[in-house]
């Protein structure tokens, strides 16, 4: 999903969902890699069956990095893609399937998105290829030092889309990469995989859903499979939910804010391009040992648990006294359905649904509110009931008005505090008016070099006297020459303290605040006259399909390849009137491009390369009769953001029809690989020699069967499908040609691959939104609503995947080391200090005694996070939580969530965590004695309770 | 051909007038698209049956430059204007390209 801001928002509001993974290191020994062995047990705690890759969010990370330097050459872009699939599967350990899915042909309505993505990234990477020219001539000249530029092209991001040579290239390896990992890693043995490449028409998440979803209508399948999805679109988590498969858990790379960039010039971190200067490198390390360390941390990975999500939602949504049964898995559909309101890639969003602003829980609200009208719900089966939709719409629309007015106060607010927070700062910076000096400087308590005994106080005193007369004198004539009349300082620098750092928004044209903004709003986005009723009624009737569309594609497939939302805007939630009969049913039997049509219809000129040259002509000759198709540059509608890349890129949108008619002269002009590459291809699976499906498909390529044969479910765990022989198979026992220059050819190959197609089914089936009979639903993790403290002790909170985690701990001697070690001044650094802690941080209606010297520090700033969310964690980093604060039940899974961090703080060196939980269990103990301890110790913190108090669990 | 020769025209060629009609886009306005049309209608005579298609491109060449901000290479822009000569678009919208506001924005900054 196009929205970013989407996870952020879940994770804070739904804290416990994430769980951090464990992942196991490989060692070296003597300079040789021992890999990890994947038939051990999971370290997470839990077992996967299916593990399915959305291909794309790997790919693009592994050929052109963010936070490290870009492989130098293909065949490095795709070591480092098997590297990543590696540590994923060691991660996830699946132990049925691996489902690889790459982004195929996209349906129509994801062109638009696809378009404006490419003629960005093409603009944007030709500007950064000038601005690095104009610098480095400007270092060179300047005398710097630079490495000198490698003779390679800059990879254009472009070629990753379906048609490409790139792709082709990738399948390729993909193929003997799995067959590879077959052959030799015990892991994998008896592990299905499938590949399903580009050249096979969906999007790669679409196509892992279409695959579950076909498999869960078919009687063979287990209803208790667990799934794993890997990605990190936001939308994944909408169409796990959609599933309704009951464990379905998501892994995707922990976002990490602020993470230093390599300058793309000289490839060092610490500055941005336009900063460099070319200085050599400095060491790492005394002798340059840390060279080729990685300047950040790994990325590590974090998972998603859906079970958990739907603990959560089971609360919010849960409605007593309903006019209806309630139905908590409808419920589900509905929330995923208003989700895509906010946005989705296929519909820009409702100007008046903001997520920053809460769009979504206000969303909720009034569903609660109008769902006792509707009588019912708005979704069935993917399917949406107008009539229901609009009282919502409808309701959403009474508060727009609001809601700008809203935006505004706050835009504005938000810029008063920034401004004040720049003047307080620059206030700080000046320091005050008088130090002292010399021997009289202030001087840092508890410093090693004591202050030494004064001398000579009286020059010393004198002195100071005159260098602040002096002082007062130059600020004085500064000002006078200057010819600042009123005489106080502040004149001087007036102006540029009110010139704002950051870009206002320029979307002042439609001022969606002040009255009249749906007149203006009209007329700037859309040119036309409020008044002019049938277009507004287009564009609503276009929005209606749209959500239409959106949610069928979820939850049923691509209802039709060819529909699009033919607008660069959406209407207002108040325009949606009457929209029950505004749609009835999309066409039929629709086909999607062919992969180098698409290529036509998403590419900018400049990327005319992937493309032969008579259709590349098309896209550059004013002689070309769908030559509007290709701007050489566009414009952008900031469209109330700050920055361009947040605008809308106004495109004009592709006639399909001209496409084809001009497409038809020069599809004669393919050469037969061409061809190949533009063809539609199949899914391929592939098995290792000891799967129980093996023989099967062994047979079928000795007897050479030339019809579809269907897989016998009992062989592959439920799984069906029918398979056909594929052309050039891999086969056992035959030689596997590397792709790579890099790596060795297979020599003893034990993996076969048969093509394979999913389940079908009869047109107009409609796959159920329901969980399965026969599914157990997974343990619960929140704490119950109505927990009582009592006789069962105090909550705690799950970690992991394992509600009976065993946990360890540290005696007095490693709560020493750990403390001697920390730097205490790192307390409050670490990515999330900048975020504000959630407020029920503070309602901690028990006192604490005050023990150290940090308590009175955080009762001073409660915008300070709480020590806990730091990187480094101090030493007793809980003890001012209100552990027994409140009843609120975020508040207990938000404190899960941080020790589910703290727990990956700890991992790396002092083993598993968990110790500040024991701690917290063994606080009521002796939190008595803490007091006058904490007092005792010169560091400021207690020591460990008395050792009777320790045990060791493991 | 000014708006009035427009109607005169579609009265009295009403098969062509129906032709040129399905070439409106559905995202089209009526202002957009009675501006489009005339240019069409204007330049029709000009073009082969078969090369229609080519003067629809650049039809939507010269919309998408007015009504869109496009920017085009200048000869096919010259061409368009050329070919869209008299005719009148009232208040046309107004566009800003990423370098633009880029450097709106850095001048923000300096000043």
């Amino acid at each position: 999903m196009g929205v970013p801001a989407f996870f952020r928002w879940l994770s804070r509001k739904y804290p416990s969902i994430i769980v951090h993974c464990v992942e196991e290191k490989g060692k070296e020994c003597n300079g040789v890699r021992i890999p990890v062995d994947t038939t051990k047990p999971n370290p997470n705690e839990v077992e996967f069956d299916n593990l399915y890759l959305d291909m794309n969010g790997i790919i693009h990370p592994c050929t052109h990095p963010e936070d490290k330097p870009a492989p130098k050459n293909e065949d490095e872009m795709m070591v480092a893609i098997f590297e990543y699939i590696d540590r994923l599967f060691n991660i996830v350990r699946p132990r049925r399937v691996l489902y690889m899915a790459i982004d195929g042909v996209a349906p129509r309505a994801k062109m638009n998105q696809q378009r404006s993505r490419r003629f960005r990234a093409s603009k944007e990477g030709a500007e950064l290829t000038e601005e690095k020219n104009r610098m480095r001539e400007e270092i060179i000249q300047r005398g710097g030092f630079l490495p000198s530029e490698e003779i390679k092209e800059r990879f254009d991001s472009n070629c990753i889309t379906p048609g490409t040579e790139f792709m082709d290239n990738l399948a390729q390896c993909l193929r003997y990469y799995v067959a590879e990992r077959l052959s030799n890693d015990p892991g994998w043995k008896n592990v299905a995989v499938f590949l399903s490449d580009a050249s096979v028409p969906g999007e790669g998440e679409h196509k892992i859903m279409d695959f579950i979803r076909r498999q869960r209508a078919q009687p063979n399948h287990d209803p208790n499979t667990h799934h794993c999805l890997c990605g990190a679109d936001a939308d994944l988590i909408m169409l796990g939910l959609a599933t309704h498969e009951p464990n379905f858990t998501i892994i995707r790379e922990e976002f990490k804010p602020n993470k230093p960039r390599p300058c793309s010039l000289c490839n060092q971190t610490g500055h941005e391009i336009k900063d460099c200067q070319g200085v050599a490198r400095q060491k790492q390390g005394e002798h340059d040992e840390f060279a080729g360390a990685m300047p950040a941390a790994e990325q590590e990975f974090i998972f998603i648990r859906l079970c958990v999500l739907r603990e959560y939602l089971s609360r919010e949504l849960t409605m007593a006294s309903l006019p209806f049964p309630f139905d908590f898995e409808r419920s589900v559909d509905d929330w995923v359905f208003m989700c895509f309101f906010v946005g989705n890639d296929f519909l820009p969003h409702l100007p008046s649904l903001e997520i920053r602003e809460g769009a979504i829980d206000r969303l909720v609200n009034i569903y609660k509110d109008v769902v006792h009208k509707t009588g019912g719900y708005l979704t069935q089966n993917g399917f949406v009931n107008l009539e229901r939709v609009e009282m919502i719409m409808q309701a959403v629309g009474v508060a727009e008005d609001n809601i700008f007015k809203k935006r505004k106060e706050d835009d504005e607010n938000f810029k008063r505090r920034n401004k004040e927070k720049r003047k307080r700062m620059k206030a700080e910076q000046q320091g005050p008016a008088f130090m002292t000096s010399g021997q009289f400087a202030p001087q840092a308590l508890g410093r090693r070099d004591r202050p030494e005994p004064v001398h000579n106080a009286r020059y010393q005193a004198y002195d100071m006297r005159m260098q602040s007369v002096e002082q007062h004198n130059k600020v004085a004539s500064a000002q006078s020459s200057a010819g600042v009349s009123d005489g106080t300082d502040r004149g001087v620098k007036r102006k540029n303290e009110d010139s704002d750092s950051e870009p206002e928004p320029e979307d002042n044209v439609s001022r969606l605040w002040e009255d009249g903004w749906k007149q203006r709003y009209y007329k700037t986005k859309f040119d036309v006259d409020v008044s002019d009723d049938g277009f507004r009624k287009k564009v609503v009737r276009s929005y209606v399909e749209g959500l239409c569309w959106v949610l069928r594609y979820y939850y049923q497939g691509c209802a039709s390849w060819k529909w699009f939302f033919p607008f660069h805007y959406a209407p207002f939630a108040s325009d949606f009137r009457d929209i029950q009969k505004m749609f009835s049913e999309f066409e039929k039997d629709t086909k999607p491009f062919k992969p180098l049509e698409q290529l036509m219809g998403v590419f900018p000129a400049a990327s005319g390369n992937f493309l032969p040259p008579t259709w590349r002509n098309l896209m550059m000759s004013a002689d070309s009769s769908i030559i509007d198709f290709y701007p050489d540059d566009f414009a952008i509608d900031l469209n109330g953001k700050k920055y361009a890349w947040q605008g809308v890129a106004l495109l004009p949108f592709v006639d399909e029809r001209r496409l084809r008619a001009a497409l038809a002269d020069v599809y004669p002009d393919l050469t037969p690989d061409e061809v190949r590459r533009n063809s539609l291809g199949s899914d391929v699976l592939f098995l290792g020699r000891s799967h129980p499906l093996f023989d099967f498909i062994h047979e079928l390529y000795r007897s050479e069967t030339r019809e579809e044969a269907l897989v016998p479910a009992e062989l592959c765990h439920g799984i069906q499908g029918t398979l056909n022989l594929d052309e050039d198979p891999i086969l056992p026992d035959e030689t596997v040609k590397s792709p790579v220059p890099l790596l060795r050819d297979i020599s003893v190959n034990s993996a076969i691959n048969v093509k394979f197609r999913d389940p079908q089914f009869a047109e107009g089936f409609v796959f159920k939104a329901v969980l399965l009979p026969g599914a157990k639903m997974p343990s619960k993790v929140l704490k119950p609503e109505d927990y009582e403290r009592g006789a069962r002790g105090p909550w705690r909170p799950q970690l992991g995947f394992n509600p009976n985690r065993q946990q360890a701990h540290l005696d007095q001697a490693g709560f020493r080391a750990l403390g001697h070690s920390l730097p205490r001044a790192q307390q409050f650094r670490g990515q999330y200090s900048n975020a504000a802690p959630p407020s029920s941080y503070h309602q901690d209606k028990t006192s604490w005694p005050v023990n150290s010297s940090r308590t009175p520090l955080m009762q001073n700033a409660p915008q300070r996070p709480p020590p806990s969310f730091s990187s480094v964690p101090p030493p007793f980093p809980r003890q001012q939580q209100p552990y027994r604060g409140g009843g609120h039940g975020w508040d207990r899974a938000l404190q899960a969530q941080q020790s589910a961090y703290q727990q990956n703080l700890n991992r790396g060196g002092v083993g598993p965590g968990g110790y500040q939980q024991r701690y917290d269990q063994r606080r009521e103990d002796w939190g008595d004695r803490r007091d006058n301890r904490g007092q005792q110790q010169a560091r400021g913190f207690p020591l460990p309770p008395p050792s009777r108090h320790i045990h060791w669990n493991n | 051909m000014s708006a009035l020769d427009v109607q005169d025209f579609i009265q009295q060629n009403r098969a062509t007038a129906q032709q040129v009609e399905t070439f409106r886009g559905y995202w089209e306005s009526d202002k957009h698209w009675e501006a489009r049309r005339e240019f069409i209608l204007r330049n029709m005579s000009d073009f082969e049956t078969d090369r229609l298609d080519h003067l629809l491109s650049l039809s939507m060449v010269w919309a998408n430059n007015v009504f869109m901000g496009c920017r085009y290479s200048a000869a096919l822009l010259e061409k368009v204007k050329e070919m869209a000569e008299g005719i009148v678009v009232e208040d046309a919208p107004v566009f800003k390209t990423r370098d633009e506001i880029i450097k709106s924005q850095q001048v923000g900054c300096l000043g």
